[in-house]
């Protein structure tokens, strides 16, 4: 590997590492336990060679009429000891890394949350889709196994190699430098090789296994033209060739795993035979007693332990690296637009809309969202903006709330800059119901409160009685604490529309953006609600965003209408009065 | 091993697994045959290791002497690697075509089911199916089906050579054996246990979190978004809590075969200590030598080790048989009988394209949703096909197109009938804008894909583009507005040259613009003397018609001209 690649790797991974630096004692801790379940199972073997050698010599010597004594009652407890511990350490240390890493999870989730809601519109509309979701969390997962299945692991075999060199060298370091060189040599050769070797192959896993994915998508979705052009077979080819790629790396993978564990067992076996020769040599030569030349090479065998899980885990680096560059791509397109400094104060009471040559561009788009749009509400004007969908109503919303930022032109609201309002005082003053009611999966008072967090009891009901669902509400078994599940889905689309619009109503904002409010909804309930809705408007500027006029109920008040065709306002006349 | 159920024929996850194994046999049995040896090598090279250490410390035997026996140990270690790096690679390879082919059958099912079938599915979903689940298969077949082989081929050459060593010693191990079940069983119960729970924790978590990214929009808006990370962090916490409960108890199953195994090497330890001390007078202790007691310890972990191999790629089982139950709820979903490979349509009587005679349409568990209808196409027919939501259009279309077997009724169809079909949701492949319209017509020329576009209205757009035909178009179409999807499968229509185009609500959810080039566009098909039908609510194109078929509930109107 090129040292710019290493730097690189280093780069992705870096931000991760000093996450995992926040819990550094725990996972101190953590790896001091599975050193002790190491040491525990070399200690074992170790011990017992020692000692059945021992026992052997010494019954030789009776056998043959020498006097000799041997303490059997130490090695016999440091047996049993190193047995029990070895069990309990292994099981205490499971359990305790297993905790380490739920709460790694816990904050690297919390942490790209927070990532992801600094992200404005522009980026998150490309990201809608939910198997980008299910990407996000995979990724997240294999970041989380970082400290488990990496670093951990290859620390505690470093460190056992380095404590078994020391160990042995306190009775013969001619045995022990030789045999501690070759297992760092293959200690490195399981690390750091493996991982240069199987870098680009699990770098491209999952980008493939995403194109895999897209193409089936394709495919599933578009089967009925595929049919009906008789061009399945040429999709099903295209799918082919990914899959041909994701296999042939996975193959490839596969040998450098199997070739890791080969040379895992290689290296160990002939560090086992270099110990075994040296220490025999030490033998002949009188520096090391015969219970001792034969506890080296076993516990030399002991270290296949800790070298084990390491060519898996280092072989598929590139996809723990993967996952990281893609969070860390995510983080870096965290812009939402800084404050600029604003010395007055927006003007209070119902806002002024301005935009002025506004063009607006999406990213990947053909053709722009928004092309010169010049627009103005006065204050406490109510604005029915109509077009088709993708016309460019959304957008407008995006760019009032900030959501959006435009490619030219500019967004004024009450005579300041868009950019130039505080975060706060946005929040408070605008409101936008969007398109798409987002419920959360959490109680009826819960979603309600994302209005207004301190809304007492009777403001809940008071809302839920403007857009009628206070009898249903009070219907419900659990009433207010009734949970909506996951995006709202115990819900019918009416009445999810309906409670989106009940949190806004909770707010005293002074420019309310209203899309499609009575999408969804009976003739009779949308008239009950329209009538409600005027009273609650009355004061504030409203912009309403809709598909057409005229089809069923219209939304209360409306002073002008103007209309967008594919990102431009029509003038043809279509405005009217009143 | 898993017996299947025979009582009946649907297919079960477990037959599943082991039908799909049947097609590797070769290469999984090779690969047994790789692990048994690195287990008979370990054994030859430990015995020869006991041999290198008693010639050396009980006959005092020289350097020189012990160079064969080290020779010897150097080949084994050899071998022993090229074993262990046969028996993965064979089970990889084994394992790596078995996905290879399930997911080759599964797509072949798909097509099969037909688009009609399908409907029901969430695409993203079963996209996400044919992907994980079957990938899930891989960790069953590479490591866990030769390995429990291996936890039982392995131990027993061991305890073979253990027990013409030392019968007592062999005793231990022995007396455990017939505990081996009972731990495989405990670590079983605990590592399914584990996983269920897991997988439905797991579920949950994400499920949580999915549905506060999802609304983050809606959150940035109420300023909400730190109280949200709280919790996210809470809800993600309170799931290690809870989880560390079931862990507790599910890690101490795999703690006993640990336990055992040390214990065994501790008993194994002193009970040759002790007997080469000559402090045990029954049994076989006083012929322990040096080198048979140092062989017997040595093999005792030995004789654990492929159980507790078996019991870590136990989560793999699980894993497995969870993504096969998914597989196959699929597979036993059947296709219509008219759909299966080698049903013949006739040809019709006279110049028509298709004939229907009193033709239905039933679909499981809603009845019937069409006809009986007749209806007779030729080329340049153009026939809307009007009547309220949920009468049959869309089933009238898909009959025609063969996506769906009439349940009574004949069709007759010209052989080789050539289809256009647009719907309200065209079909976008990431690739270029050639590459889209190839779908239609894998042989079109770059000045008729001018055409078409330029026919569909999209002319303007592309010469606008800078690389024209080759821009590319993003994952799902990204970059293109929904009417020039829509103008754009329209494109498609053109260059196919079906002499029979079928087109569901064509014009629903359009803008006016694309409204007016698409029924030009339709217009200009007919006099091209291709047959159309179409499903629709619009004036406009049902005037454009020639004929009108209303349907309506449960019985057939046919009408006369507009």
């Amino acid at each position: 590997m090129m040292p710019g690649r290493d730097a690189s790797l280093w780069r992705a991974l870096r931000p991760w590492l000093s996450l995992l630096g926040e819990r550094r004692h725990r996972l101190i801790l953590g790896a001091l336990l599975m050193a002790l379940t190491l040491a525990s199972a070399i200690g074992l073997l170790a011990l017992s060679g020692w000692f059945i050698t021992a026992t052997a010599l010494t019954g030789m010597l009776l056998a043959a009429g020498i006097a000799a004594s041997l303490d059997v009652y130490v090695p016999g407890g440091g047996i049993r000891f190193f047995a029990v511990t070895r069990t309990v350490s292994r099981y205490v240390e499971r359990l305790y890394n297993h905790d380490t890493v739920l709460r790694l999870l816990a904050d690297l989730r919390a942490r790209m949350f927070a990532v992801l809601s600094g992200l404005d519109a522009h980026a998150l509309s490309r990201r809608r889709a939910s198997d980008w979701l299910n990407r996000l969390t995979a990724d997240i997962d294999t970041l989380d196994s970082l400290y488990l299945r990496l670093l951990a692991p290859a620390l505690v075999a470093l460190l056992a190699i380095l404590a078994l060199s020391g160990f042995l060298a306190l009775w013969a370091p001619r045995v022990a430098l030789p045999t501690g060189a070759l297992l760092v040599l293959g200690w490195l050769g399981l690390t750091v090789g493996q991982a240069r070797r199987g870098m680009a192959a699990s770098y491209r896993q999952v980008g493939d296994l995403e194109g895999l994915r897209g193409r089936l998508i394709e495919q599933l979705q578009g089967l009925a033209e595929l049919e009906a052009y008789g061009s399945l077979a040429d999709h099903r080819a295209r799918l082919a060739v990914i899959e041909a790629r994701l296999y042939r790396d996975q193959r490839r993978l596969g040998k450098q795993v199997a070739l890791g564990n080969a040379l895992a067992a290689l290296v160990v076996g002939l560090a086992m035979l270099l110990a075994l020769w040296l220490a025999a040599e030490a033998w002949h030569a009188g520096l090391l007693s015969g219970p001792l030349m034969v506890m080296m090479p076993l516990a030399v065998l002991g270290i296949s332990e800790a070298l084990a899980p390491l060519p898996a885990a280092f072989t598929w680096l590139g996809a723990t690296r993967g996952a990281a560059e893609r969070l860390n791509a995510l983080e870096a397109q965290q812009q939402r637009p800084a404050t600029a400094s604003f010395s007055g104060r927006p003007p209070v009471g119902a806002l002024s809309v301005a935009l002025t040559d506004v063009t607006l561009i999406h990213a990947d788009a053909l053709v722009p969202a928004l092309a010169e749009v010049n627009l103005e509400v006065r204050p406490a004007e109510r604005l029915a903006l109509c077009g088709a969908s993708g016309a460019g109503k959304s957008s407008v919303a995006g760019l009032l709330t900030r959501q959006l930022r435009p490619a030219a032109g500019g967004v004024r609201l009450g005579g300041v800059a868009v950019e130039a309002w505080p975060e706060a005082a946005l929040t408070s003053r605008l409101a936008l119901l969007t398109q798409q009611s987002d419920l959360f999966d959490d109680s009826l008072a819960a979603n309600l409160r994302l209005g207004d967090p301190k809304a007492s009891e009777a403001q809940l009901w008071r809302v839920l009685a403007m857009v009628a669902l206070d009898e249903w509400a009070e219907a419900l078994p659990r009433g207010l604490e009734t949970r909506v599940g996951e995006g709202g889905r115990q819900l019918s689309g009416g009445q999810a529309r309906r409670m989106a619009l009940a949190r806004l109503l909770l707010r005293e904002p002074d420019l309310v953006i209203l899309d499609e409010p009575f999408a969804g909804l009976d003739i009779e309930t949308a008239k009950q609600l329209a009538t409600r809705l005027d009273s609650w408007l009355a004061g504030r500027t409203v912009i309403y965003l809709v598909h057409q006029l005229g089809d069923a109920v219209d939304p209360p008040g409306i002073d002008r209408r103007l209309t967008l065709q594919d990102g431009r306002l029509c003038t043809n006349g279509q405005d009217v009065a009143g | 091993m898993e017996v299947p159920d025979a009582a009946s024929d649907a297919l079960t996850a477990r037959r599943y697994l082991i039908d799909l194994a049947a097609g590797e046999r070769r290469r999984l049995r090779l690969a047994i045959l790789a692990g048994t040896s690195v287990g008979l090598l370990t054994i030859a090279q430990l015995v020869l290791l006991a041999r290198f250490i008693s010639r050396l410390l009980v006959e005092q035997a020289s350097l020189a002497e012990l160079v064969p026996l080290m020779a010897g140990l150097l080949v084994l270690l050899a071998l022993r690697a090229l074993m262990l790096y046969l028996q993965e690679t064979l089970a990889q390879a084994a394992s790596l075509r078995i996905r290879q082919r399930a997911r080759r059958s599964l797509l072949d099912h798909l097509a099969r089911l037909g688009p009609v079938k399908l409907t029901s599915r969430h695409s993203a979903s079963l996209a996400s199916q044919l992907v994980e689940q079957v990938e899930a298969l891989d960790g069953y077949f590479a490591r866990f089906q030769p390995q429990l082989w291996l936890a039982v081929l392995v131990p027993l050459p061991i305890l073979l050579v253990v027990l013409l060593l030392d019968w007592l010693a062999a005793t231990f191990l022995l007396v455990s054996a017939p505990l081996i079940p009972l731990f495989m069983a405990l670590v079983g119960m605990g590592a399914e246990r584990l996983n269920r729970e897991q997988f439905a924790a797991v579920a949950r978590l994400s499920g949580h979190f999915i549905d506060r990214v999802r609304g983050i929009t809606t959150l940035q808006l109420f300023g909400r978004t730190s109280h949200a990370t709280h919790e996210v962090h809470a809800a993600a916490d309170d799931y290690r809590q809870r989880s560390m409960r079931t862990l507790r108890l599910a890690f101490l199953s795999s703690a006993v075969l640990e336990f055992f195994a040390s214990v065994a090497i501790a008993v194994v330890a002193i009970y040759v200590g002790f007997g080469l001390l000559g402090y045990i007078e029954y049994g076989p202790a006083d012929e322990l030598t040096l080198f048979s007691g140092l062989l017997v310890l040595l093999l005792a972990p030995e004789f654990f080790q492929p159980l507790r191999s078996l019991s870590q790629h136990y989560h793999d089982r699980a894993a497995a048989l969870g993504a096969a139950e998914g597989l196959v709820a699929l597979l036993n979903e059947t296709p219509d009988a008219g759909r299966l490979p080698g049903a013949a349509v006739p040809p019709p009587s006279c110049d028509a394209l298709i004939e229907l005679e009193a033709v239905s349409v039933t679909y499981a568990g809603r009845g019937r949703v069409l006809g009986p209808v007749d209806l007779t196409l030729a080329a340049g027919d153009v026939v809307a096909v009007t009547g309220p939501s949920g009468v049959g259009k869309s089933s009238l279309l898909q009959l025609l197109a063969g996506f769906v077997a009439p349940a009574d009724g004949s069709i007759r169809r010209v052989e080789g009938l050539s289809l256009a079909w647009m719907d309200q949701r065209p079909l976008l492949i990431q690739g270029s804008l050639a590459d889209n319209l190839r779908l239609a017509a894998p042989d079109a020329s770059r000045d008729d894909m001018r055409e078409a576009l330029a026919r569909a209205g999209l002319g303007e757009l592309v010469s606008a583009l800078s690389q024209g035909l080759d821009t590319p178009l993003g994952e799902r179409g990204a970059g293109l507005s929904g009417g020039q999807a829509q103008r754009l499968a329209l494109a498609r229509v053109f260059l196919s040259g079906a002499s029979l185009v079928l087109l569901d609500e064509p014009t629903a959810s359009l803008d006016a613009e694309t409204e007016g080039y698409l029924i030009e566009a339709l217009q200009a098909l007919a006099e091209e003397g291709r047959a159309l039908v179409i499903a629709t609510h619009h004036p406009a194109v049902m005037a454009l018609a020639g004929r009108r078929l209303a349907l309506e509930a449960q019985a057939t109107v046919k009408g006369g001209g507009p």
